[in-house]
């Protein structure tokens, strides 16, 4: 009796605080996760691997996105890309072909953000999304989910080489195989589609609209460095859309606390046309 | 004993919930972060949906009039984290809305706080409800 009437007394403080405890979501316990003698997530516990030997990925991830004065990145790492801006760490900029420029100011009005359109965001929207990404590890592929807008990505590691450039089925996501090089997954991806057709909400790295064509191979290398770090160098080889390859970072945390992905269907009140005076 | 503990895992999971949320949004182009908005009304309508969730209130503009007005949440998905759901507020609800308004003139807004009027509650917070200009 006592104690169901500390519960109720609980109960009430409780729903009188808001959020009310039961609307939390979705914080399941999540086993498998290493603890610090504290008691907490301990992030910096050793890679897990699979029964291989190597390093497995599988968990649902974030970004830490966090910037840095331009050209200020240390010897030997690529500057870091943000959601926004991946050029933001290049004290000159992105290495564009001239007509890239006529695009960019075209962009501008965001007017054809695949973010705000609900399309495929491309390939480093989609690992900067603040929304989280699940990568499952599986022995002949990887597959990524990315909450946001519907994303979902097969790498293949079965041993298979990339399609000929320029096959005939042009992709969003593209098509992507990997291979391991020691610890580092490095995933190669051609096939794209791209800015120079009739979709313009296709080929955009980012919020301000740098682009990507179907010229593109991108090369990720995928490090986990230790339980929580997830680290990813980007680089965009691109030769329709720029004069020479380059090389940016992705840093993601796996998430320890629980969370899980929640359904995100864009279209179902999409309002950004109405917004933007293209729908009644 | 069990106060306490409710009481820690309240706070942890208020402590918890502050994660940015969503992306989606282009906000500049669809709305004037120089043009503020408050008002507070009755709730008509709460959409509790992807990407954005929607508050609908009856408010008295500038003029006096009574005018339907719509207001742009987070996404659904992401005032979930934050541990607020699609009971969080209902039809008849009185509630005070900051915002910016819509580019387009139209009665809509981005929400920047909601607050219930009677009480003073923040809703929704903790979930980036508010785009960055």
């Amino acid at each position: 009796m006592k104690r169901s009437f500390t519960f109720m007394v609980s109960a009430a403080i409780v729903a009188a605080l808001s959020p009310s405890l039961s609307a939390q979501w979705p914080l399941r316990p999540q086993p498998g996760v290493p603890k610090g003698t504290d008691g907490k997530p301990n992030l910096t516990a050793p890679t897990p691997r699979t029964s291989d030997g190597k390093p497995n990925f599988s968990g649902i991830w974030m970004r830490t996105e966090r910037t840095e004065a331009p050209g200020s990145q240390p010897a030997g790492r690529p500057p870091l890309a943000t959601f926004g801006n991946i050029g933001v760490g290049f004290k000159e900029g992105l290495p564009y072909q001239p007509w890239v420029a006529e695009l960019l100011k075209k962009r501008s009005n965001a007017f054809d953000n695949p973010d705000a359109l609900c399309l495929p965001q491309g390939p480093l929207e989609y690992h900067l999304d603040p929304q989280p990404r699940e990568i499952i590890q599986l022995p002949q592929k990887i597959v990524i989910v990315y909450e946001s807008n519907y994303g979902i990505r097969t790498i293949y590691t079965d041993g298979r080489t990339l399609p000929k450039q320029g096959e005939p089925q042009p992709y969003w996501h593209g098509y992507s195989v990997g291979r391991w090089d020691g610890d580092t997954l490095v995933v190669q991806t051609n096939n794209f589609r791209g800015a120079l057709t009739n979709q313009p909400g296709d080929g955009w790295l980012d919020g301000k609209g740098d682009p990507f064509t179907d010229a593109l191979t991108l090369t990720e290398r995928f490090r986990r460095v230790n339980f929580g770090k997830l680290e990813i160098d980007v680089t965009i080889d691109d030769p329709k859309a720029y004069t020479r390859p380059f090389t940016v970072r992705v840093e993601q945390e796996v998430v320890a606390d629980g969370s899980e992905m929640i359904e995100f269907i864009c279209h179902e009140n999409q309002q950004f046309l109405k917004l933007t005076g293209r729908a009644p | 004993m069990k106060i306490k503990a409710v009481v820690v895992m309240v706070g942890i999971g208020l402590l918890l919930a502050a994660r940015p949320i969503v992306a989606h949004h282009a906000f500049a182009a669809e709305f004037d972060a120089n043009k503020p908005i408050k008002l507070t009304g009755a709730v008509t309508k709460f959409d509790w949906t992807n990407p954005h969730a929607w508050i609908y209130i009856d408010a008295k503009d500038d003029s006096g009039k009574v005018a339907n007005w719509g207001f742009e949440l987070a996404a659904a998905s992401g005032l979930m984290r934050s541990g607020w759901n699609r009971f969080s507020l209902k039809a008849g609800d009185v509630v005070t809305i900051e915002g910016t308004r819509a580019k387009n003139g139209s009665n809509n807004a981005n929400a920047q706080t909601v607050i219930v009027a009677s009480t003073g509650q923040k809703l929704f917070a903790g979930a980036n409800q508010g785009q960055t200009p």
